[in-house]
């Protein structure tokens, strides 16, 4: 009886051992919400300096409405940080709740649309096909091949590749258009631009946070494009079109393309940028804050997160039936003289 | 299919120790089953302490050294003795809000060799030694806007001790175990701090770093009762684990306290009949 007894007391001093929590951790009140969101973009998030934003006078900005809040009102706290966060203007802050997901509009406010969906399907996607997650088709009497990539969320593979080039055979050049493309996996944009290359190339840098600073960065560290990714190859003419929503991985194939073993030109608007690969982390009261945590930079060293200018600018006309980029861009194909 | 063969081959891996130690060599085979409590805290994921279950299923076999080391012979016994242990363990946890559920499979194997002190007619005894331990897990958290995989792993040398006291019943001989063990000194793998996703899955260099003592608290001990029936022989018992890593404000921690319910299978070349009788 008396060995019951130790392995009952025993058994509870285990189990009162139970962890503690880390110190920093914020209670779930409006204030402890904020602090913590605050204080995880304050250490992890990659971009204040080159915004040139002062966290510190955004939370005394904030601080003052989230004390008025009542634990109870929820819709209040949230647009409240939405709008703390949408100061940053970088389209991967996000807030997300059971109920509402935060995003900043003001980084494409202010640009052409330069996209009209009805028309590209009435005019340039008519009987096209879908090879993983690229649709495509030819244009001008079957003299340039057209690629419209809508996201890097789905794969295009080698065999797909293989199979739409071989459609491509008789084709001057390309088009892949990347326009209103939000991005998506970085693995399936690097392997879309393989294509573009004949060997293994130093196609951009990265740097993540190492410490708590603003500054606090790791060395450039050089990411390789792989040409084992996609053996299929295309080294005449492409033209990619761009406009500002095309985002984050898209962003990063843009700006890939510029170092093609091939002739590139891109063209339409200003793409949208979204140089900063995201990580994600909860709030006391389980909301979820996306942000840029990685830098990423094109291979002469310059930061992508505000976007890449084309080298040639062509604005759609919302009124026409045509779509302006791509007549310009048919257009400029066709009067590159062959090789 | 891979599913398939990744639980026949999981149930041969328990299963192995006790049928090929079983071959001419003395030894005690435990498997067993854990079922209790989790808590986590994981800054690279979250803030916040996540509480919840557990269950897993283990092996454990111990073997002493013998003088004579050829196989099937019985041989002088040395106060030196092997153990090895298997365990898989799955834990499913949730943040205060119940909104968000990380889960974790870890799989924890080690060997040791342990030196027995025997007093008061050997019921007494103390063990010591070192232990090689692997100590891997994985967790998915569900609601996460990135890929949400994240791996860590520790491999190192531990201490380990323990006391065990034999006395016997009216029909049934018990044996009351108390066993821990504490890192000393290692190499810890975990992702780096604040890269992305990407990152992790790009490559693993810098994500490598020497551990010990001084920067992992990884803490085991169990308390356990064997009890020795004329048929059979079955174990109870609690255990309590306690894992905390880390580097700057990006800390990890699991814990978890579990029940044991497992069944002993002996194998001597020189029966004695029950733990009290040396």
């Amino acid at each position: 009886m008396r060995d019951i007894r130790l392995y009952i007391i025993l058994t509870l001093m285990v189990c009162s051992s139970c962890t503690h929590r880390f110190d920093g951790v914020q209670d779930n009140t409006p204030v402890g919400n904020m602090e913590c969101l605050w204080q995880t973009l304050d250490q992890k998030y990659c971009f204040f300096e080159e915004k040139e934003v002062d966290w510190q006078t955004v939370y005394d900005q904030y601080l003052p409405s989230v004390k008025q809040l009542s634990s109870k009102d929820y819709l209040g706290l949230f647009d409240t940080l939405a709008s703390m966060v949408n100061v940053l203007n970088d389209g991967h802050v996000n807030l997300y709740s059971d109920f509402d997901m935060s995003r900043c509009q003001q980084w494409y406010e202010g640009y052409p649309d330069n996209w009209d969906w009805d028309v590209l399907k009435e005019r340039y996607l008519k009987d096209y096909r879908i090879a993983g997650g690229a649709y495509y088709n030819t244009l001008a009497n079957g003299k340039v091949g057209y690629i419209y990539v809508p996201d890097f969320e789905h794969v295009i593979s080698a065999n797909n590749m293989a199979y739409i080039l071989r459609s491509f055979i008789d084709c001057k050049g390309l088009i892949v258009d990347v326009r209103n493309n939000g991005g998506g996996d970085m693995s399936y944009a690097y392997q879309l631009a393989a294509t573009f290359f004949k060997d293994d190339k130093t196609v951009g840098y990265w740097q993540h946070k190492n410490g708590t600073g603003h500054e606090d960065f790791s060395s450039l560290e050089a990411q390789t494009l792989r040409k084992s990714d996609m053996p299929s190859s295309w080294l005449r003419p492409v033209i990619v079109l761009c406009n500002r929503h095309t985002y984050s991985a898209a962003n990063f194939f843009v700006s890939i393309m510029r170092k093609a073993d091939t002739k590139v030109i891109l063209m339409g608007g200003k793409s949208g940028g979204g140089g900063g690969m995201p990580l994600s982390y909860e709030l006391p009261n389980g909301w979820i804050i996306r942000f840029s945590s990685v830098r990423m930079y094109d291979v002469n060293k310059q930061s992508i997160e505000p976007g890449i200018d084309p080298d040639i600018e062509v604005t759609d006309n919302p009124q026409t039936a045509v779509d302006e980029i791509i007549e310009k861009a048919v257009l400029t194909i066709q009067q590159i003289p062959q090789q | 299919m891979k599913g398939r063969l990744f639980i026949v081959g999981l149930c041969l891996g328990l299963l192995i120790p006790s049928f090929v130690m079983a071959e001419n060599v003395e030894h005690e085979n435990i498997l067993k089953v854990h079922f209790g409590g989790s808590w986590r805290q994981d800054q690279y994921l979250t803030p916040l302490l996540y509480k919840g279950m557990m269950v897993g299923l283990g092996n454990e076999w111990w073997q002493p050294f013998k003088q004579d080391t050829k196989l099937g012979q019985a041989g002088k016994l040395t106060n030196w003795e092997h153990v090895g242990q298997l365990n898989l363990k799955f834990d499913w946890t949730y943040n205060p809000t119940r909104s968000n559920v990380i889960y974790g499979l870890h799989l924890d194997a080690g060997w040791g060799a342990l030196y027995r002190w025997k007093f008061d007619q050997q019921r007494v005894q103390i063990i010591l030694g070192p232990y090689l331990d692997v100590n891997t897990s994985v967790k998915y958290m569900v609601r996460n806007v990135n890929k949400p995989v994240s791996v860590d792993a520790f491999v190192g040398v531990e201490a380990m001790a323990g006391v065990s006291y034999a006395f016997k019943g009216k029909k049934t001989s018990y044996r009351l175990r108390y066993l821990i063990r504490a890192d000393v000194i290692g190499v810890d793998f975990m992702p780096d701090y604040w890269q992305s996703y990407y990152e992790i899955s790009e490559k693993v260099s810098g994500k490598i770093r020497c551990a010990g003592m001084w920067n992992h608290c990884l803490l085991r001990h169990e308390l356990t009762l064997d009890m020795q029936f004329p048929h059979s022989t079955w174990r109870v018992g609690i255990e309590h684990e306690y894992n905390e890593y880390g580097q700057k404000n990006m800390m990890f921690s699991t814990e978890q306290v579990s029940a044991i319910i497992g069944t002993c299978f002996h194998y001597k070349l020189n029966p004695k009949k029950d733990f009290t009788i040396f």
